[in-house]
């Protein structure tokens, strides 16, 4: 901040040294020069003015350009007063450049609060104006001879002069003088819409700039006409008022600055302050669009969500509606989506943004936790209905399986008794056809017990069980690798009711010849992989089963993944921490 | 004159047991069906004074079933049967319009007959 300070103070020293320069070329200008008195007092006043203004803005505002501007429409302003030097070669910088403040000075009035020119018609504009001023009169340079120009009397000679030549100068001042009313009608219009666009607010900080720097735009206009049409009296009277009003124009620009500054310090607070759901509200309102919205960036989830935690997308390119990134420390923390108006603004905006960037991370972990929440409900929900799933599932099982085999055993049995004496080979058959009865409803009450929890497993581990798995498939069936030591309970019974599962879906629908089961400890975690080389196109969403087994997991904060691409078999991927 | 029987149960192994039981017992056994239509069509075609019919059929509920057979005046007598206990079905047994249940391990000539009568 002192290094500013002293910057600024050398910087201001400068322009006064600059401004002094000017006040003695008026004073020593050859007599024939046409120069006033009030040439003299209120020439260097104006690039005062603006130097002195523009330091100002610069020092309360030194993240903005706009004071940086202003100080440089200052220091151009002296640079016509070079002009009035008899020495050639300082007179022809003069002559030619003269007009370069006026391309600042519209520059400014375009980038007005913010420094910064919003919108591709403000930049053609502004850039169309500096090429006026600074390589047109270049281009005449070496076809002018300066002393012979009516307007110029005393005027020293053009030293760049190569071939005298007056229709090209007429051709050249032409082109110089439609090009300049076509910049000043474009500004015209551009702050016209500008001034139509704002609100009231905004209103009463543009009035009283428009009102200098628009006054001052026509009385300059309103000085080339009379001049042309040789009224040298009244042109002298318009043109003092012109440069009086010049020398407003800083300090009302100052003047509106600080106040945007102010009513956006306002607007920034509540942004900064804001409470819950009262950030877009007031980012609403500091940028005008009743219709912002905000999108929360979820990092792990690569999705945008709204505060409820709902996912929402993003509006394409070319669409109605805008949108702005907003970075926080290297990272996205959200986007603003705007009113596609607000696109020709970026800067504002990524404004706005940044200075609600901490307050917007702290909604997004907010609308992170409420998107964790839902989807721990969805999960618990899942959870839930696969466990009645599953219950249904063991009743039907016992039902249909060993309930109707018993109880046709108890039939079989009695009518074996009945007939024992009557028929006892009859008696033998049905004796026999019981045990086979018998032997199928054990069959069907151990794979059922199995299916509830594997008593191996329980017992002695995920190794054990995992190859009993494989050799009770119907296809060969490879455990390449499988952790000797015991994993916790959870992890082991999820790690096996994935390869379970899989293996069940490789026996039904993959077609394949072999498969290889591996689970490994990887940095904490239990990664279980089943392959197969069967026909793939598997679709993870079509079975209950994996969506029951991917709930089962993100209960232990794992993942599950189905590659399946058509042809190329299917593996079927689990991430498991190990907690 | 022996009763005629219709048995109806999607399990075959029931079917085929009940068939021996209820034939050593004196029974008819006209024939057999493995679901609700099935039963339907089957007591059309061959009027049996008695259905056995079971609770859980793969299509239509056998107390809807119980329901059209009896819904005619010279319908036959309905018996439903199933392994699971009949006091799990509540209030379901004596509003089809069947005549009673019996449990399936306890089926017998003798207890189809008491109900029947």
């Amino acid at each position: 901040m002192r290094s500013l300070g002293r910057a600024l103070v050398a910087i201001g020293a400068t322009g006064f040294a600059a401004g002094l320069v000017a006040v003695a070329l008026v004073l020593t200008a050859d007599d024939s020069r046409d120069v006033t008195t009030f040439d003299m007092l209120v020439g260097p006043v104006v690039g005062w003015a603006f130097i002195f203004a523009g330091l100002v803005a610069w020092w309360r505002r030194p993240d903005n350009r706009f004071g940086s501007l202003m100080t440089l429409v200052g220091f151009t302003w002296f640079i016509g007063a070079l002009g009035l030097a008899d020495a050639p070669g300082v007179f022809i910088v003069g002559a030619l450049f003269g007009a370069v403040p006026f391309a600042v000075l519209l520059h400014m009035l375009l980038a007005f609060p913010s420094g910064r020119l919003e919108g591709r018609a403000a930049r053609l504009l502004i850039g169309i104006g500096y090429v006026a001023v600074i390589a047109l009169p270049l281009l005449w340079a070496p076809f002018v001879q300066t002393s012979d120009i009516e307007e110029c009397k005393g005027c020293p000679s053009n030293p760049l002069l190569i071939s005298e030549n007056e229709p090209v100068g007429r051709v050249l001042f032409a082109i110089y003088g439609l090009v300049s009313i076509a910049v000043l009608i474009g500004v015209a219009v551009l702050l016209v819409q500008r001034w139509r666009r704002a609100p009231a607010p905004e209103r009463r900080v543009l009035g009283p700039l428009y009102l200098t720097g628009g006054a001052t735009m026509v009385l300059t206009i309103l000085v080339l006409a009379v001049q042309s049409s040789g009224g040298e009296g009244a042109a002298r009277v318009v043109n003092a008022v012109a440069v009086l009003l010049l020398g407003s124009v800083p300090f009302a620009f100052l003047y509106g600055l600080l106040r945007t500054r102010l009513a956006q310090t306002g607007a920034m607070r509540e942004i900064v302050t804001s409470g819950r759901g009262e950030l877009r509200d007031a980012l609403a309102t500091a940028l005008r669009d009743p219709s912002l919205e905000l999108a929360y960036w979820l990092p792990d989830r690569e999705v945008y969500v709204d505060l409820e935690g709902h996912r929402i997308e993003l509006p394409e390119a070319g669409a109605p509606r805008g949108a702005t990134r907003i970075m926080r420390g290297g990272e996205c923390v959200a986007a603003i989506v705007h009113d596609a108006a607000l696109n020709e603004q970026p800067g504002l905006v990524q404004a706005a943004g940044d200075a609600a960037a901490l307050a917007l991370e702290n909604e997004r972990l907010d609308a992170e936790l409420r998107a964790r929440v839902e989807e721990l409900q969805a999960s618990r929900a899942r959870i839930v209905r696969v466990g009645l799933e599953e219950r249904r599932r063991i009743e039907r099982n016992l039902h249909d399986g060993a309930q109707q085999r018993l109880v046709a055993l108890r039939l079989q049995l009695r009518l074996a008794r009945d007939q024992a004496d009557r028929d006892p080979e009859a008696a033998q058959q049905m004796l026999d056809g019981a045990m086979t009865e018998l032997d199928e409803a054990l069959a069907e009450l151990r794979e059922l017990a199995r299916g509830i929890h594997p008593a191996v497993l329980a017992d002695r581990g995920l190794e054990p069980a995992l190859s009993a798995l494989a050799g009770r498939a119907p296809l060969p069936v490879e455990v390449a690798s499988a952790p000797r030591e015991r994993l916790p309970a959870p992890v082991e019974a999820a790690a096996y009711f994935v390869v379970a599962e899989a293996l069940t879906n490789v026996a039904r629908y993959a077609q394949a010849t072999r498969a290889v089961v591996a689970v490994e400890r990887r940095n904490g975690h239990a990664v279980v992989e089943v392959r197969d080389d069967g026909v793939g196109g598997a679709d993870p969403s079509r079975g209950t089963g994996l969506t029951g087994l991917a709930d089962r997991l993100a209960a232990l904060d794992g993942r599950l993944e189905v590659e399946s691409p058509s042809g190329g078999g299917t593996i079927v991927r689990a991430d498991i921490p190990c907690g | 004159m022996p009763l005629t029987v219709l048995i109806v149960d999607d399990h075959a192994t029931f079917r085929l047991t009940a068939r021996l039981l209820l034939e050593s017992e004196g029974y008819d056994v006209l024939g057999e069906a493995v679901d609700g239509a099935d039963a339907l069509r089957a007591a059309r075609e061959l009027s049996p004074e008695v259905v056995l019919l079971d609770v859980q059929l793969p299509d239509i509920d056998g107390f809807d079933v119980a329901s059209r057979l009896t819904g005619s005046e010279d319908g036959p007598v309905v018996v439903l049967t199933s392994s699971r206990d009949g006091a799990d079905f509540g209030p379901l047994i004596e509003r089809s319009g069947a005549r009673g249940f019996i449990p399936k391990a306890e089926l017998s000539g003798e207890r189809l007959r008491a109900l029947t009568g």
